[in-house]
């Protein structure tokens, strides 16, 4: 960064600082939206919905830069979610729960904001691990070794009675029900996305997505650059287990597998999974679009007589709306990143420039 | 272009909040309000619904009486969409709504994150039909209960009554460790095993639920020097179907001892001419209870939703009603502490559905009457009742 500093154009963070901002700008009005609206349910499904952003844009640090589709990112959530609870959990409750923890662990109880940075690095410890052997993977056999990996963390966590309870719910975590850090925590990761993404290491990834030999070539080291991505997008990943933990107050290993490894995945592939502005966007509008689904289930009073929709279409529509929005849009929603509607000229920097086309077939 | 990008994108923004926002409303008539958050879709649905609808009976009968406190129950719902985030949500909805009591799904693990809610705000909280001692104070907090009996008392009762009426003495025990529940129900057998003088375990084994075969399982039992007289299967569906069906088909005849969640008639064609085969009931769906007000209530149960109840899974929320409105009435108030402290009194209270107790220690029912159900030639039937000579204890449950 320091040497695209010195161009005579304005410094990459400069040009392209706008995303975050617009984004986090985004962040603030859903939470004031739902100060105002003062509804409990309401609050946490905003509390919801900005856990999904974290996930979301983990998984498009790794996936949107790399273009290798993960399958195994959850498996770090789940990490980073019994984390939260080994570190936040009340020490008798721990005994009960977890009697095969190492006794210092049992006596630490941390507040949830300090706990969950730990859980966050902790989970980024395991995706530098993993990171090292799948890294040197490509394409599909990257893809299905990811899944493996998912399996492997579920597995383990699904039977190791001692240290994670196996398939018993995990209860004691400390409830927030502020929206608050979760806001905070959407936009921390939303900066570390932007950050990574005009890094060097960001755009050398995206070389290598966009022109592997190329890349190679010019001596960008593939493997490393794809394993940078892996980590952070592990301490990403970590952080929304954490914090998913603490909004729902329990936890379980399988509601760390396929069904939130699809739902975020496709929230990434509708809102364009080679932009940050699309893994937000694509999260904002898919849950609001569950909700307002929702909604209308349960029926809305039009005039005399109540409209509702039959019980379990909205899962049908998600999936209409779904294919509709990709069969328009293949690059999902937005291909291109979100810049100020005005004004600026070069309001699309080279750096982020290359993030904007994905090759045909790569998605 | 990208302007234009950014305008759909914030009106889809705006047109999808536009509902949201005004989907509750306050009512606060003077009425107790009873909030259900429990699944309306999704596989818990089918323990949920049958439950539910047993409560509304309860519910409608206490309101044609003249209400509860001389005032009316009314009744609030939310979906948990068998969805564990989904389940706070709901568990929030209805405590907006103005719930005194929320109702949370049948299994520990769904019900878990309303009934957390319900906690937090002081309020009380009933599992429709949750056998894990963490359905109450141990999992929830004070102000949790379950209308159900723990899994315990299920292996324990099959043990002692095996052991004592059908003079069962080499037991064999065959464990599915996909669900705490199966556990629960092995746990309370290994706590009775002890107690029965010269009865045995010739030996032990376990399974996955979603095993397609367990023909290892079955050598092992083939292996014995003698067949075991009894089969202690700590399981539930679907793979309870699979694995009777290949203990059977491999000649093995001893007595299949279960726990509750086998009950129903619904799978037995899956197992043609299925005999010596014991299942304990809280209740009959046979219509043959020997308690005709159980048969009544059947009656009552096919009246309001069209069908028979299909297991005794039932029953639960009835009882569930019964004595929640008993405390509230007793309490004279809806005050929750006031009404724990009366639900905590009670002592062998009776219910349609056997006699219900609850301490300041347990919430749940660590023994309790059941009806024991034999299935002979495919046919199942009430043939005998039996109560534990002592409850389980809780360092058993605690397992």
């Amino acid at each position: 960064m320091a040497q695209d500093a010195q161009k005579p154009q304005k410094s990459v963070l400069l040009r392209t600082i706008a995303t975050p901002l617009i984004l986090t700008a985004l962040m603030v009005a859903l939470a004031l939206l739902t100060l105002a609206v003062g509804s409990r349910p309401f609050n946490q499904t905003m509390i919801d919905i900005f856990v999904r952003v974290i996930l979301v844009v983990g998984l498009y640090i790794f996936v949107g830069n790399s273009g290798v589709l993960s399958f195994g990112h959850i498996g770090f959530t789940c990490l980073g979610a019994y984390a939260a609870a080994w570190l936040t959990m009340p020490p008798m409750m721990k005994e009960l729960s977890f009697p095969g923890l190492p006794d210092w662990l049992k006596a630490v109880q941390l507040p949830y904001g300090p706990g969950a940075v730990l859980a966050a690095l902790f989970a980024g410890v395991f995706a530098l691990l993993f990171g090292r052997v799948l890294m040197r993977l490509s394409g599909i056999a990257a893809s299905i070794a990811t899944f493996a990996m998912l399996a492997m963390i579920n597995t383990i966590y699904a039977n190791w009675e001692s240290v994670t309870a196996a398939t018993n719910s995990v209860v004691g975590i400390p409830i927030v029900r502020t929206i608050w850090p979760y806001m905070i925590g959407a936009i921390v990761a939303i900066f570390v996305a932007w950050l990574h993404a005009v890094s060097r290491f960001g755009l050398a990834l995206r070389a290598a997505r966009d022109e592997p030999t190329a890349a190679l070539a010019s001596g960008i080291d593939i493997p490393r650059v794809r394993l940078v991505a892996f980590g952070l997008s592990g301490v990403v990943m970590g952080l929304g287990g954490a914090l998913m933990a603490h909004s729902i107050g329990v936890v379980t290993p399988d509601t760390f597998y396929l069904g939130l490894t699809f739902i975020t995945l496709s929230m990434l592939v509708v809102g364009g999974m080679s932009t940050l502005s699309g893994a937000v966007s694509g999260v904002v509008i898919l849950s609001l679009l569950i909700q307002g689904l929702r909604w209308l289930e349960r029926g809305v009073p039009v005039g005399n007589t109540t409209f509702a929709l039959p019980g379990g279409l909205q899962e049908i529509l998600l999936g209409v709306v779904m294919i509709a929005i990709l069969a328009r849009r293949p690059n999902g929603l937005f291909s291109k990143e979100f810049a100020w509607p005005f004004g600026a000229r070069d309001r699309r920097g080279p750096a982020l420039a290359a993030t904007q086309t994905v090759p045909e077939g790569d998605a | 272009m990208f302007r234009t990008q950014l305008m759909t994108s914030l009106s889809v923004l705006a047109l999808s909040l536009a509902p949201a926002t005004g989907a509750l409303a306050e009512d606060a008539d003077g009425n107790i309000v009873v909030g259900f958050a429990t699944a309306e879709t999704g596989f818990m649905q089918a323990y949920d619904k049958p439950a539910q609808d047993a409560a509304m009976i309860r519910i409608d009968e206490i309101n044609a009486a003249g209400g509860l406190l001389g005032k009316q129950i009314k009744v609030v719902n939310a979906d948990t969409k068998t969805d564990r985030a989904e389940g706070a949500k709901a568990g929030l909805s209805v405590l907006d709504a103005g719930a005194d009591m929320v109702v949370v799904s049948c299994d520990y693990d769904f019900g878990a994150p309303a009934a957390l809610t319900a906690e937090s705000s002081g309020k009380i909280s009933f599992f429709l039909c949750a056998e894990s001692i963490k359905a109450g104070i141990q999992g929830v907090g004070p102000h949790s209960f379950s209308a159900s009996v723990l899994a315990a008392v299920q292996g324990a009762t099959m043990a002692e009554w095996a052991y004592t009426k059908k003079e069962a003495r080499d037991f064999y025990r065959l464990l599915d460790t996909s669900y705490v529940y199966n556990k629960g129900i092995c746990d309370g057998f290994d706590w009775m095993l002890p107690k029965l003088a010269d009865a045995t375990l010739a030996g032990e084994d376990v399974f996955k639920n979603d095993d397609a075969s367990i023909a290892s399982q079955i050598s092992r039992i083939k292996a014995l020097p003698k067949e075991p007289d009894a089969i202690m299967l700590c399981t539930m569906m679907p793979g309870a179907v699979s694995a009777i069906k290949q203990i059977r088909a491999a000649g093995i005849n001893s007595m299949i001892l279960n726990g509750s969640a086998v009950d129903g008639s619904y799978w037995l064609s899956a197992v043609p001419d299925l005999s010596n085969f014991y299942v304990p009931v809280q209740g009959s769906v046979y219509g043959d209870d020997p308690n005709p007000d159980v048969n009544a209530f059947n009656a009552l149960y096919k009246e309001k939703t069209g069908a028979d109840p299909a297991t005794q899974y039932t029953y639960p929320g009835y009882s569930m009603i019964d004595v929640w409105a008993k405390a509230v009435e007793r309490a004279g108030t809806i005050d929750a502490d006031a009404v724990v402290a009366e639900l905590e009194k009670m002592d062998n209270e009776p219910t349609l559905f056997g006699p219900r107790t609850f301490t300041s220690e347990l919430h749940h029912q660590n023994k309790a009457r059941y009806l024991i159900v034999e299935t002979t030639a495919g046919k199942p039937g009430v043939i005998d009742e039996w109560t534990i000579s002592e409850p389980v204890p809780m360092d058993a449950l605690m397992k």
